[in-house]
């Protein structure tokens, strides 16, 4: 369910003025983009339902910051950009165990996937934090530079360079799984 | 890989990032290069596999009742924060008129004592109003004290 500019800007503001059935339904139309930046960064089916909670929290402490409803797709973004790099920096802390092995702990069985999906969220645990974020934001829900650059804290000049680096270096992690990323299955 | 030499292109042109004549020769090029034809096609699975949504199921109860435990400890945080704002403001007042007093005894020698604080501004007081100075002072005490804790609380309510 995908809300229009207009649907989007009333709810933004009911939801401001403390209304709660906005809230839920901001909640209802965002929760996919929310949760798939958090399955894309963490790989953790579990830990993604988290920190997609955690994130609509603070959506719902703060949503008085949100100035229009242009400002709050790239907002919400960035929030969960900033809940998800702080459950890495308290993984770390706490546990000291890397990235890699995280994922392993916790693996793909939460989810059913295909072989494909597995290969690339392979490729992108393989990637830095910043390229793995630039992809997500750019392919899922198709944010544009300027959007991404915003939630990034880049300028759009910067954005696309570093897209054009973050895809270059995705495909040569892909390399050897050419054949079954272009399967039907 | 593909060893092609407009391979470096295939990118760009995923990423919407060529002009329309680079995109029109970049085209011609791939329909007469199957190694550039194999790697967009790859490239368009990755990007489609990227642009696959999850959903995270029925959540949003869950969101609600962390909202409501957050409510909560907000404000019992909120009433502790007051406490402890003003124990901090009793024990910076009575630590200011014992230290202050010590200080200036011992940079200038002479130290006035508490009673003389009191004495100097209800002088200064019974100059602006008439009557029992003690009581003025403590009035205005009061309602400074007041204003001041009702702005900080609605501050951090905020």
């Amino acid at each position: 369910m995908k809300s229009t500019g207009d649907d989007l800007e009333s709810l933004v503001q009911s939801a401001k003025s403390g209304n709660e059935q906005s809230m839920t339904e901001l909640i209802t139309t965002h929760k996919a983009l929310v949760f798939t930046i958090a399955l894309r960064m963490t790989n953790d089916y579990e830990v993604s339902q988290d920190l997609t909670q955690e994130t609509f929290v603070k959506m719902c402490r703060n949503i008085n910051k949100v100035k229009n409803a242009d400002h709050f797709k790239p907002w919400i973004c960035a929030i969960a950009r900033n809940v998800v790099r702080d459950h890495f920096r308290k993984a770390k802390k706490e546990r000291n165990v890397p990235f890699e092995q995280i994922k392993e702990y916790h693996g793909y069985s939460n989810i059913e996937m295909t072989r494909r999906h597995i290969i690339i969220q392979d490729g992108l645990a393989k990637l830095a934090e910043k390229d793995r974020m630039l992809l997500t934001l750019t392919y899922y829900q198709g944010l544009n530079p300027v959007e991404v650059a915003k939630v990034m804290k880049m300028t759009e000049g910067n954005v696309r360079v570093c897209m054009h680096r973050a895809r270059k270096r995705l495909r040569k992690h892909l390399t050897g799984y050419e054949h079954e990323l272009l399967s039907t299955s | 890989m593909n060893s092609c030499p407009q391979a470096d292109r295939i990118i760009n042109y995923c990423l919407d990032q060529l002009t329309e004549e680079e995109k029109r020769d970049f085209l011609l090029h791939v329909d007469s290069c199957a190694t550039c034809q194999h790697e967009l096609a790859l490239e368009k699975a990755i990007e489609n596999e990227l642009a696959q949504e999850f959903d995270p199921g029925f959540i949003e109860n869950k969101i609600r009742v962390r909202l409501q435990l957050w409510r909560a400890q907000d404000m019992r945080s909120f009433w502790l924060y007051a406490f402890r704002m003003v124990v901090c403001g009793i024990t910076a007042a009575i630590a200011g008129f014992i230290l202050i007093p010590l200080l200036l005894d011992f940079l200038l020698g002479t130290a006035p004592k508490l009673g003389q604080y009191a004495h100097a501004i209800g002088e200064l007081v019974s100059g602006l109003a008439p009557g029992n100075e003690f009581y003025i002072v403590l009035g205005i005490s009061f309602i400074a004290i007041f204003a001041v804790s009702v702005y900080s609380l609605v501050q951090i309510r905020r």
